[in-house]
């Protein structure tokens, strides 16, 4: 009850302070002061308090009807002196009241930005594990134990059989062994090689990508992998495929964009040729296929991988690698 | 691959390409260029000078004052280099020149004597290692010419970013060939098959023996006399030098020269030093434990190396170095050339076991065309006899028993053009394949038959020509299509779909997603307080980290939070709420892998509102009720019930929670399993962390919290009668539980009750010591009709009357709002 008479007490005098006009204080003395306003409510109840509480708190009571009807009294003298219904006018350029959202990591973003482009475009998201057996991130995908390929992959051993993944590019492989074409997958996740500065950290971002169907052509991964970079970065942007080598893929292409810092004339960051290579793909292997009992003279495929982290720092502009996992909150603040 | 232009068009016409025009094609042919660089850069104004007198310093004793003739000019030059001497060519840096490094020559005074340009060292001109004096140029060199000129520096070197298929080009005439295909300029070879002298091991004093034929398909040799070791001509020095490699003798640099030509290893042994005139590619015997090769190093060898040994001991690592006992010296005047093959495998193992990566092992490890073995030794024969002074033996050794046929394969028209997604005729496709010397057998319009060349020793399938064909045709030329497809809406991934919603809703709340690195200290979970066997250190254990900070994988996401908020105040970013949502990893078994279970931990620390403008948010500090609305907002938010109907906060033993404050301490419950936890982080635990403020954190898993069962949407009716809200204060002693006092009401089930709440807790005067006074609001409302307040009094004060016996409370008061009232006040 007394706790009650204090916020009634408090509540009235903010309503009052709020008061500008003739017309609100007269609906503020009805709700408050009137016969069956809040106040006379709670002190009608005061029969049912306690006897022993019950002079005190009358006592209080009173001294708050008091309190509030000599405020409503000045309140209405100062409204008529004005003689206007004119109020001190609100200082605007103080700031909303609200409170601040927090922000996803930009690889998160970003991640989920080619997430919804691919889904989009009607492929499936798997996840897979960090820690992999040796095969499904090598042999699987025609990297036999003694090819110098396996130098492109400086990896982390739990065991002679089981490693970090140095590649999100086992899911080909697991999920190709589960299923059967027609297939659109994409598989985002950590990955690790142990390699560390400025440009390397030992764990990053990948999402690998791929599609087995009849006669999927070399044409067709030019055309999503065309639609999926404008998407993601700007529609009429310049882009180039070239060959490159990953024994998992044949033909292999390495796929530029046009320096986004430069614009094509040559900077530091593309290393003044132009171009930036965001994307690795190519088409399935034949070997990677019959691996997994599919006949690669029935279906074939293609298949990518991106580096998120890479295209974050494209998009953003950041030049650090390392920022991504200082969780800096000045950083995350900015994304 | 680094090769020069100059270089390249010995074999080749780079016809009217540009620098810039060839790099770029050369990448689009799959031979990525990472460089290209004008060797000439920053030696313009360097000049050719001829040192004519050298007289001793007045006072200096290590400096010398030269007359040095620049052209017409003579000028005097102080100098310190040991070398100088009256009659040397060298490079001078006349005042106004800017050297290398960026130092800008002008005229001076040294210890009183005038000094007008700096006579050079190769290091200082950025064209070799050499700092031990300045450098010495032919003595027939004119002085004043421009050093560029003389060196022939005034080239470009282009460098080539090889990937690991292709071999062939390491080599400048694998590079050349390439070319060739672009610019349909013709090949040349220096040496060719049409040159080579028969090789038959007769009439010679040495003899070869391959015991390991499986490791090395072809062995040939040949022995030189009279050879003079010494320097290199400056031609060759300078190419050696462009592409990096440090100029040593005329004998091994032809044989390093001709590795970059040709692409074949060649070694050199000094005749004189092998026994008995024979060698013997063989596996060590049981007591050649190891070898000491000719970079100093002793090295242990393994039974299945392969090496090659004279009659008595091994003379080489075969594909990979040679032994410091056999090596050319300069006392050397005979010398066994040899040039061979070895497997891929067998040399990429013993490369890996003896951690020694050499250009030699870098090719055979990829493969070295077995048919070029003697073109190769030809072509370092020749040299070694026009630029060593030597004499070959007619005759030699070229052993081969891995001799095989070219591999001929067929290549259907169709399936070229199915997989490419473009037409093309087997016309086209032949003339492709035989730009880059592969043979045609047979051509048809259906079909190809196609004889790969030896040294492309990574073409074996059909699907290896349809690359090849793919990148001559050139990628861009290649059409871009969309695939149709069977439309589809995938399943989506429960945990994932979670996942999304846990982020949203601590976005919500303020909180920023960090992502740390999976690996850890295993020493965190120490500082922790994690023992016995909590499964939380089980963990996986890298064989090999980077560090001892990142040896083990996590197995709980605290540790890196609390780095980042250590982090984050060191940055004066004091206010923090952090989440991280990502796998932990815990070790069920020896050889398994580990298992992998999603999680979210969440942690604040410092004020309750970071980032809230302060104007409207005072600077109050977060408490462990922050936290605790967090995962009941969550939990609410997510509709989870779990199995037992609703998820329930427990306090927590210490060995659950080792790192938590006691009695700040609160285990997340479905009935009798834990989902996670959360309280603040004990402060000595934190100090330890480096962290001098409160954290409190929360910790889910995720992976349970998926599978748990959630409260279905489903419409009530809106109620069409109001409500009524009775308060009820009670004295009670201080360790009843508010808690206790709610759930007691609810469980009463007293009719017509629809919620109950706390809205005060009260300690202090007049309430005397060891009491508190509870504050909660109890509401009554009927789906049938508007309730009287008789009605609501007699289930109210059944309520008061359970609680004051069930807590041994004291009734303080109490009151009713009819909300009705409260609404047309």
């Amino acid at each position: 009850m007394e706790d009650e008479l204090k916020r009634l007490r408090a509540a009235a005098l903010e309503a009052l302070a709020a008061v500008n006009e003739a017309e609100q204080l007269e609906s503020f003395r009805v709700g408050y002061l009137g016969r069956k306003g809040l106040l006379s409510t709670v002190m009608r109840r005061l029969g049912q308090v306690a006897k022993e509480d019950r002079p005190r708190l009358g006592q209080l009571a009173n001294a708050i009807k008091r309190e509030v009807e000599e405020l409503f009294q000045q309140k209405k003298k100062e409204l008529s002196a004005t003689g206007a219904t004119e109020a001190v006018p609100e200082d605007l350029s103080l700031p909303g009241r609200s409170l601040p959202f927090g922000k996803l990591h930009p690889v998160t973003q970003v991640m989920e930005e080619i997430r919804g482009i691919f889904e989009g475009m009607g492929f499936a998201v798997a996840e897979g594990p960090d820690v992999e057996l040796e095969h499904y991130n090598f042999e699987a995908l025609n990297i036999p134990k003694h090819h110098p390929a396996r130098d492109m992959h400086d990896t982390f051993y739990v065991t002679d059989s089981i490693l970090l993944r140095t590649h999100t590019s086992p899911m080909q492989a697991r999920i190709m062994e589960k299923l059967e074409p027609p297939l659109r997958y994409i598989a985002p996740g950590k990955v690790y090689r142990c390699d560390s500065d400025i440009t390397h950290t030992p764990m990053f971002h990948q999402v690998e990508g791929f599609m087995v169907d009849y006669k999927v052509s070399f044409a067709d991964l030019k055309g999503v992998l065309t639609s999926f970079t404008r998407r993601m970065f700007k529609d009429d942007l310049a882009l180039r495929f070239r060959p490159s080598f990953f024994p998992f893929t044949e033909p292999s292409a390495e796929v530029d964009i046009a320096c986004v810092i430069c614009g094509g004339s040559g900077c530091r960051v593309c290393k003044h040729t132009g171009w930036l290579e965001i994307l690795g793909a190519g088409l399935i292997d034949p070997e990677v296929l019959k691996k997994v009992g599919y006949d690669p003279e029935v279906y074939s495929g293609f298949a990518f991988g991106l580096g998120v982290e890479r295209i974050a720092m494209l998009k953003y502009g950041i030049d650090d690698i390392r920022l991504f996992y200082e969780n800096d909150l000045r950083f995350l603040a900015q994304f | 691959m680094k090769f020069t232009l100059k270089w390249l068009s010995e074999y080749v016409s780079i016809g009217d390409l540009s620098p810039e025009q060839l790099a770029d094609r050369l990448t689009m042919l799959g031979l990525e260029v990472e460089a290209v660089q004008d060797l000439s850069q920053g030696l313009e104004g360097i000049l050719t000078a001829k040192i004519v007198e050298v007289r001793p310093h007045p006072d200096a004793d290590r400096l010398t004052l030269c007359t040095v003739e620049v052209g017409d000019d003579v000028v005097p030059v102080v100098c310190g280099a040991p070398n100088v001497r009256a009659g040397l060519v060298t490079a001078i840096a006349l005042p106004g020149v800017t050297m290398p490094g960026g130092l800008r020559i002008k005229k001076a005074r040294l210890r009183g004597q005038e000094s007008r340009g700096m006579l050079c060292s190769g290091k200082e001109l950025g064209i070799s290692s050499d700092d031990s004096g300045i450098l010495e140029l032919d003595e027939h060199v004119a002085s004043g010419v421009a050093l560029v000129k003389e060196l022939g520096l005034d080239d470009i070197m282009v460098e080539i970013d090889l990937t690991p298929n292709r071999p062939d080009c390491a080599s400048v005439i694998g590079i050349a060939r390439e070319v060739a295909a672009l610019t349909g300029s013709p090949l040349q070879r220096p040496v060719d098959r049409n040159d080579l002298p028969v090789l038959d091991g007769r009439n010679i004093d040495f003899s070869a023996e391959i015991r390991e034929p499986e490791l090395c398909p072809r062995y040939a040799a040949r022995k030189l006399t009279g050879v003079t070791i010494g320097p290199s001509p400056g031609w060759l020095q300078q190419r050696l030098l462009a592409v990096g490699m440090r100029p040593i003798n005329n004998l091994v640099d032809i044989t390093n020269f001709v590795m970059l030509e040709y692409g074949q290893p060649l070694h050199a042994f000094d005749f004189k030093k092998l026994a008995g005139g024979r060698i013997v590619v063989r596996r060590p015997a049981e007591d050649e434990k190891t070898f000491t090769t000719l970079d100093g190093s002793e090295r242990t060898l393994e039974p299945e190396m392969l090496l090659i040994c004279d009659q008595e001991r091994p003379v080489a690592v075969a594909g990979i170095m040679g032994g410091l006992d056999s090596e050319v010296t300069g006392e050397t005047t005979e010398v066994l050339l040899e040039s061979a093959c070895f497997d891929p495998v067998a040399i990429r193992k013993a490369a890996r076991r003896l951690n020694l990566s050499s250009e030699s092992s870098y090719r055979f490890e990829r493969g070295v065309d077995p048919d070029g073995v003697d073109c190769a030794l030809q072509r370092a024969v020749n040299l070694i006899e026009e630029l060593a002074g030597g004499k070959a033996v007619p005759g030699g050794v070229d052993e081969y028993p891995g001799r095989r046929d070219l591999l001929t394969l067929p290549l259907r028209t169709s399936r070229v053009c199915d997989l490419l997604g473009m037409e093309l005729d087997s016309r086209r496709m032949a003339a492709y394949l035989q730009s880059i010397e592969f043979g045609i057998a047979s051509e048809e319009d259906e079909a190809l038959q196609v004889v790969v060349p030896s040294f492309r020793v990574d073409i074996e399938r059909e699907i290896d020509l349809v690359e090849e064909i793919a990148r001559l045709a050139g990628y861009n030329d290649i059409p871009t299509t969309l695939p149709l497809i069977r439309m589809d809406y995938p399943q989506r991934d429960p945990l994932r779909a979670l996942r999304q919603d846990v982020s949203a809703i601590l976005l919500a709340q303020g909180f920023s997603e960090a992502i740390n690195y999976s690996f850890v200290s295993e020493k965190q979970l120490d500082v922790l307080g994690i023992s016995g066997d909590d499964e939380r250190l089980r963990c996986t254990r890298l064989l090999n980290p980077l560090t001892e900070d990142q040896a083990v994988m996590r197995t709980m996401l605290l540790p890196g939070l609390l780095e980042n908020i250590k982090r984050n105040i060191n940055f004066q970013q004091t206010d923090i709420r952090l989440f991280e949502i990502g796998k932990i990893f815990l070790q069920h078994g020896s050889d398994t892998q580990p298992e992998e279970k999603l999680q979210l931990c969440a942690v604040m620390s410092g004020q309750r509102y970071p980032g809230a403008v302060p104007l409207y948010f005072s600077g109050r500090q977060a408490d462990i009720f922050d936290i605790k609305g967090v995962a009941q907002s969550l939990l609410t938010t997510l509709r989870i019930t779990g199995g037992s109907g609703e998820i329930s906060f427990v306090a927590a033993a210490e060995e659950a929670q080792p790192y938590s404050q006691e009695g700040m301490s609160l285990l997340i419950m479905d009935g009798e399993r834990v989902i996670g936890g959360l309280g603040r982080l004990d402060r000595g635990k934190g100090r330890d962390f480096g962290i001098k403020q409160d954290v409190f954190f929360l910790e889910l898993d995720l992976e349970t919290l998926c599978h748990l069962p959630r409260a279905v949407k489903a419409f009530k009716s809106l109620p069409r009668y109001p409500s009524v809200k009775r308060d009820i204060a009670l004295l009670v002693p201080e360790q009843v539980a508010a808690g206790d006092l709610l759930q007691a009401i609810l469980e009463q089930n007293v009719e017509h009750v629809e919620r109950a709440e706390l809205f005060d807790v009260y300690r202090g005067k007049p309430i005397e010591k060891g009491m508190k006074s509870v504050a909660l609001s109890v509401t009554y409302r009927s789906l049938e009709q508007t309730l009287a307040d008789e009605t609501v009094d007699r289930f109210h004060k059944e309520i008061v009357h359970s609680l004051m016996s069930r807590f041994g409370g004291r009734y303080r008061g109490g009151q009713e709002i009819n909300e009705e009232e409260k609404r047309n006040a």
